[in-house]
């Protein structure tokens, strides 16, 4: 098993997309068995025996499984009865089981990806690679998937896992390679590095970089706790030092433990998926509550609702007046593309009463806030006249970010904010958050970042199922939350 | 369903928007030369005789190329202000009949009123049918998340025989010769503009109009929320905090009642009667004018004009070079397919630029 | 009424109800994968004007089909290339095709037929008589008793609905049409299996074209198409996109549109303006009613490019 880490906008994507014959390749070689072959479609790349395993699935929601196996087979081979029986012989070979007539809409996370991962078995790949398997399971369904990979493996096919996140790339692989910034900085067998040097590699030696939240920090907590810690050899036992008690400084909240938002047995009816089932929270000012769990469990409509702009089916809330909210969709929700940034800041503050005048705007006000935000945040853009969509993704990121803290009059809630970030705009959205927080604002932290929620937050609140539950101090570790995010009871681990 | 309408012709900056039209233009003209040749017909004539009956002078400039323009700037509004919003109002054919059959209504119901209220009644009566006739097509996206595109056509063949039916039956003159109505008496007639020539007060209508809607649409604080809707709903809900139905709801009624008035002012300052077929299309005409003018409505002034000297031109082609009118229909489709094609071939090389 | 008279109703609205599956199978195929086609009205005014002109060519009104059938291809072909071929959106290209479509086939008639008012006498299509079939009581000679287009209408649709629902092909394009993306990713070719589902309900759209020009008025009036290409969307809608029904649906406006010879023969006077805006009426009532429950394909009129 091989394993490619790299941080988010390492290259990752693009060097799995040329692998499956989804991008061709402007310079260089790829061979297969020492032959150099042309990858110009997937077709191509099944030919050679490359399967690919996307992190968001290729799969049409409407057709049923049977339907999505069967696509892309031609001939005799692609009638439903003859796929059926190459499908049956499939699953009792690997142990993987989903129901073949059902709708892809209907089923759940771990069900898809069961349902990915046949598809690219179907075509009996020589070399498995997947993208990010683990983003959308939780922990213990990632240890499944671990344990059938590496069956797969031991089976004499070669599996490639393409992940950012280190621990659990980590456990598996024997060989790792590590990209930067398009490039191949590290590749050797596990036991030859340390996981130090990997993150090292990651992040680059630059101090600033590696004083990033995640990564960094974990370097520095490791050498803070000992000289012998960084140096222990990477894929050992390391739950000791990571499963300490909460972050680094043990953040406290602000003084005045005053509510900013509660919500009693709220209900919302989430539409394919199970909305929000009797929730219960009480947040207050100064303190980051972190809501972990894996994507499809409630949160957007959480979301929704504690941004104001879900009125819940049952339950009461309530609210401050202002809120703001950072969208996890940030090209589609955050911003508009074809708006400028004064426009785009307008989006947040067209509302107040002190940037309108009647029924006009005060396009003069907005201008200047847009400035401010602009200078504040260190936003890379010739000036407040670009257009959104010219902005690098950290930049549009520092720009919402920016809009929403000035939005924010007691409470922000942030959804995913560092999705897709390299590490220093990652990095930037923790420190502002920080900030805020100690600023006396109430930060509510939905994320499926276990790592970011954790070293964030003051409180921890696991999401499951459209249901709440708090995370004593004692349980807060990836394990511990990990298990309530499956809506595990809390007694057995 | 479909992308916003907005995004169909990305946002240009004003010096771009001009670009695109004239190079539209151009391949059009180019286009258009061509299939005329291949018909075995001579380019350079049809042109000149175009030009002819749109400029060749004062009287035609005025009574026929500017009167002809009203209603496509009315029309080409009320398209690029729905447009902007991310309604695909494809139904201003209809909104106009049912504009001025109100219009022609109130006229001739109102004969005993001075003109300085009959005006302003008719014109309102034709704002209040057209935003009426936009109505269930309004409340089956809204309701029911139907989309406008079909309803909204289907709605304009509706109207269409409503009006033919009304001039046939209920409303048919007196005389009941001809399929009309009587005319409006002058008091609900609009004046002229231009002393001794057809120009009438419509003409000047349209233009505040336009020039109105630019400032709402940039400036005002119902014209940012309808642009954040018609650029992106998604944001407008979500950053935007905006109710994107009420301004769905307000884009759509409006745009409706801006037909309407299209057809309002066509009664009571040219025909001062209804009868079948009064429009050649322009509320499908109106979509190329609103295009080309890149959705802006400072623009469609330009672009309305410009479309009103080639439907002048197309009677001085037909006479002089021999190409039948409904030729003016390809041009105008041309003129469209130009726009979406420079269009998408500009986005394809800036996207492989950056 | 009497018998001879619903049988004349019955058979008026298996006439008008014809082109109308015609162009409604088409657009089933094209809709499907993803492609609305708003200038489908074009391509069936362009088979109408090819069939014509076809017919008088080779003095057979069947060649006049095949050239009006390409004639339809033509038109749509044009909307394919910028609609699907360069990504532009497809209501508004759509638009522009028909009224460019409308524009030309006036033009051309024009130039070749004079002014309005002349009636030609084109040959037409005869109407085919199914031994047996069409010895069935009432509806025999509705159904087996018509032109040969109305036979392809009958074939089309099972052919069809097999097509998409039990070939491997079939899979394919459904699959662009709900997520063009993982269909790509399956090794399918979006652009061109769209292309290609476009110019075949162009096709079939001609072929209504020339059957409404040469199978029975035996001329070509310049206002002949009069927004069918609209209800035959419509008619796709309220079919759900499924040949079969789409079919069944097709001849349900058939004979709304006949309703007016019904009416008669029970002598009542209802203006006829009504009768011209019944199909569009109900059009409307059915995408009221019938669009909750149905679910379009969901890629449905989306520009795609290739992400690779």
């Amino acid at each position: 098993m091989h394993g490619v880490l790299g941080a988010n906008g390492a290259g990752k994507s693009t060097l799995f997309n040329v692998l499956g014959g989804l991008l061709r390749p402007d310079a260089g070689r790829v061979e297969v068995d020492g032959q150099p072959v042309t990858l110009a479609s997937p077709r191509d790349a099944w030919r050679h025996g490359i399967g690919l395993v996307h992190q968001h699935f290729t799969l049409v929601p409407r057709l049923t499984v049977l339907e999505n196996l069967a696509l892309g087979t031609r001939g005799v081979a692609g009638r439903p009865a003859a796929v059926r029986r190459a499908t049956r012989e499939l699953m009792e070979r690997t142990g993987l089981s989903v129901p073949l007539d059902e709708a892809v809409e209907g089923l759940g996370v771990g069900d898809r990806q069961r349902v990915e991962i046949l598809k690219a078995l179907q075509r009996d790949p020589r070399i498995l690679v997947l993208d990010e398997p683990t983003a959308v399971l939780t922990p213990g369904e990632a240890s499944g998937l671990f344990d059938l990979l590496r069956d797969l493996a031991a089976d004499g096919r070669a599996v490639a896992l393409v992940a950012h996140k280190i621990d659990e790339v980590l456990q598996a692989s024997r060989r790792l390679t590590v990209l930067r910034d398009g490039a191949t900085v590290l590749h050797c067998l596990r036991e030859e590095t340390t996981e130090a040097e990997i993150v090292r590699a990651m992040v680059g030696d630059d101090a600033v970089d590696a004083a990033a939240l995640g990564l960094g920090r974990r370097v520095e907590r490791e050498s803070a706790g000992g000289s012998a810690a960084s140096d222990r050899p990477a894929g050992s036992d390391r739950s000791a030092s990571r499963d300490d008690g909460g972050p680094r400084h043990g953040p406290q909240p602000a003084d005045g433990p005053s509510v900013v938002a509660s919500l009693a047995a709220v209900r919302v009816d989430g539409r394919g998926g199970p909305g929000l089932d009797g929730v219960d929270l009480t947040v207050h000012a100064g303190e980051i509550v972190g809501v972990a769990g894996v994507d499809g469990n409630g949160q957007r409509e959480l979301a929704a609702v504690l941004a104001g702009r879900r009125a819940p089916d049952g339950g009461t809330v309530h609210l401050c007046q202002a809120v703001g909210f950072i969208s996890q969709d940030r090209s589609r929700e955050g911003l508009v593309g074809d708006f400028d940034l004064t426009e785009n800041v307008a989006l947040a503050f067209h509302r107040r009463p002190e940037f309108q005048k009647g029924s006009w705007l005060r396009w003069d006000r907005l201008e200047e806030e847009a400035e401010a935000i602009r200078g504040r945040h260190d936003v890379q853009a010739p000036s407040v006249r670009t257009l959104a969509r010219n902005l690098s993704g950290g930049n549009q990121q520092r720009v919402i970010v920016g809009r929403e803290l000035a939005m924010a009059g007691e409470l922000l809630v942030a959804e995913n904010p560092t999705r897709g970030l390299d590490i220093a705009a990652a990095a930037f959205v923790h420190d502002e958050l920080e900030r805020l927080a100690a600023g006396g604002v109430a930060v509510v932290l939905i994320s499926t970042d276990l790592d970011e929620v954790l070293a964030l937050s003051h409180r921890v609140v696991a999401i499951a199922r459209g249901r709440l539950q708090e995370v004593p101090g004692d349980r807060r570790s990836r394990k511990g939350v990990g298990s309530l995010m499956l809506g595990a009871e809390t007694t057995h681990d | 369903m479909t992308e916003a309408p907005s995004q169909a012709v990305g946002r240009m900056r004003v010096a771009e928007s001009v670009a695109l039209a004239v190079a539209a233009l151009v391949l059009t003209a180019g286009i258009g030369a061509l299939l005329l040749l291949v018909g075995g017909y001579d380019p350079g004539a049809a042109a000149a005789a175009m030009v002819r009956g749109a400029f060749g002078s004062w009287t035609a400039f005025t009574s026929i190329t500017l009167v002809r323009s009203v209603p496509l700037i009315l029309t080409g509004l009320a398209v690029a202000f729905a447009f902007r919003a991310g309604v695909w109002n494809i139904g201003a054919e209809g909104q106009l009949y049912a504009g001025a059959l109100a219009a022609v209504w109130v006229g001739l119901q109102g004969a005993a009123l001075p003109a300085v209220l009959l005006v302003p009644l008719v014109l309102i009566a034709s704002w209040v049918a057209g935003a009426f006739w936009a109505l269930v097509p309004t409340l089956m996206r809204l309701r029911l998340g139907v989309g406008e595109v079909i309803t909204t056509i289907l709605m304009n063949f509706v109207g269409i025989y409503l009006a033919a039916y009304m001039v046939h039956g209920p409303l048919q003159e007196r005389r009941g010769v001809f399929p009309q109505t009587d005319a409006i008496p002058e008091a609900g007639r609009l004046p002229a503009l231009l002393p001794g020539t057809s120009l009438h007060w419509g003409f000047a209508l349209s233009v505040v109009l336009a020039a109105a809607l630019a400032v709402v649409l940039r400036y005002s604080r119902f014209g940012f929320r309808l642009r954040a809707v018609g650029a992106s709903t998604e944001a407008a809900s979500v950053a935007g905090r905006i109710d994107v139905r009420r301004v769905l709801l307000v884009a759509f009624l409006g745009s409706g009642a801006i037909a309407g008035m299209a057809g309002g002012v066509q009664i009571s300052g040219v025909t001062f009667a209804l009868y079948e077929d009064l429009s050649p299309g322009w509320g499908y005409t109106a979509i190329a004018v609103a295009l080309l003018a890149g959705l802006n409505p400072v623009g469609v002034i330009v672009t309305g004009i410009l479309f009103g000297a080639l439907q002048a031109g197309a009677g001085a082609m037909q006479r002089d070079a021999g190409i039948p009118a409904a030729w003016v229909g390809v041009v105008e489709a041309l003129v469209i397919l130009a726009v979406l094609v420079i269009d998408r071939v500009r986005r394809r090389v800036s996207e492989e630029h950056s | 009424m009497n018998q001879a008279e619903l049988v004349l109703f019955l058979e008026a609205a298996v006439r008008l109800g014809v082109p109308l599956a015609l162009a409604a199978l088409g657009e089933t195929i094209s809709e499907r994968c993803g492609v609305i086609n708003i200038g489908l009205e074009g391509s069936i005014i362009a088979g109408a004007l090819g069939g014509a002109l076809g017919a008088l060519a080779f003095e057979n009104a069947l060649l006049g089909v095949g050239i009006g059938a390409f004639a339809g291809l033509l038109c749509a072909l044009v909307f394919a290339v910028v609609a699907v071929g360069l990504g532009a959106d497809q209501i508004i290209t759509g638009t522009a095709v028909t009224l460019g479509g409308l524009g030309m086939t006036g033009a051309i008639y024009r130039a070749r037929f004079g002014a309005t008012g002349t009636e030609l006498s084109l040959p037409t299509l005869t109407s085919v008589r199914i031994p047996g079939l069409a010895d069935l009581p009432l509806v025999g000679t509705a159904l087996f008793d018509q032109a040969v287009t109305a036979y392809l209408a009958y074939l089309l649709a099972p052919l069809l609905w097999y097509f998409l629902f039990r070939t491997p092909y079939g899979l394919e394009l459904r699959a662009v049409g709900e997520a063009p993306d993982a269909a790509e990713a399956a090794g399918v070719q979006v652009v061109r299996v769209r292309f290609l589902a476009t110019l075949f309900g162009g096709l079939l759209a001609g072929v209504a074209g020339a059957h409404l020009a040469l199978a029975h008025t035996g001329t070509c009036a310049e206002h002949l198409t009069a927004g069918r290409g609209l209800i035959a969307i419509g008619v796709v809608v309220l079919g759900r996109w499924n040949p079969a029904l789409v079919l069944a649906a097709a001849l349900f406006f058939g004979a709304a549109s006949a309703f007016q010879f019904f009416l008669q023969a029970l002598g009542l006077e209802v203006a006829y303006q009504i009768f011209l805006a019944l199909p569009y009426l109900l059009t409307l009532a059915a995408l009221a009613g019938w669009v909750g429950r149905a679910r379009a394909p969901a890629a449905l009129a989306l520009p795609w490019e290739s992400k690779r």
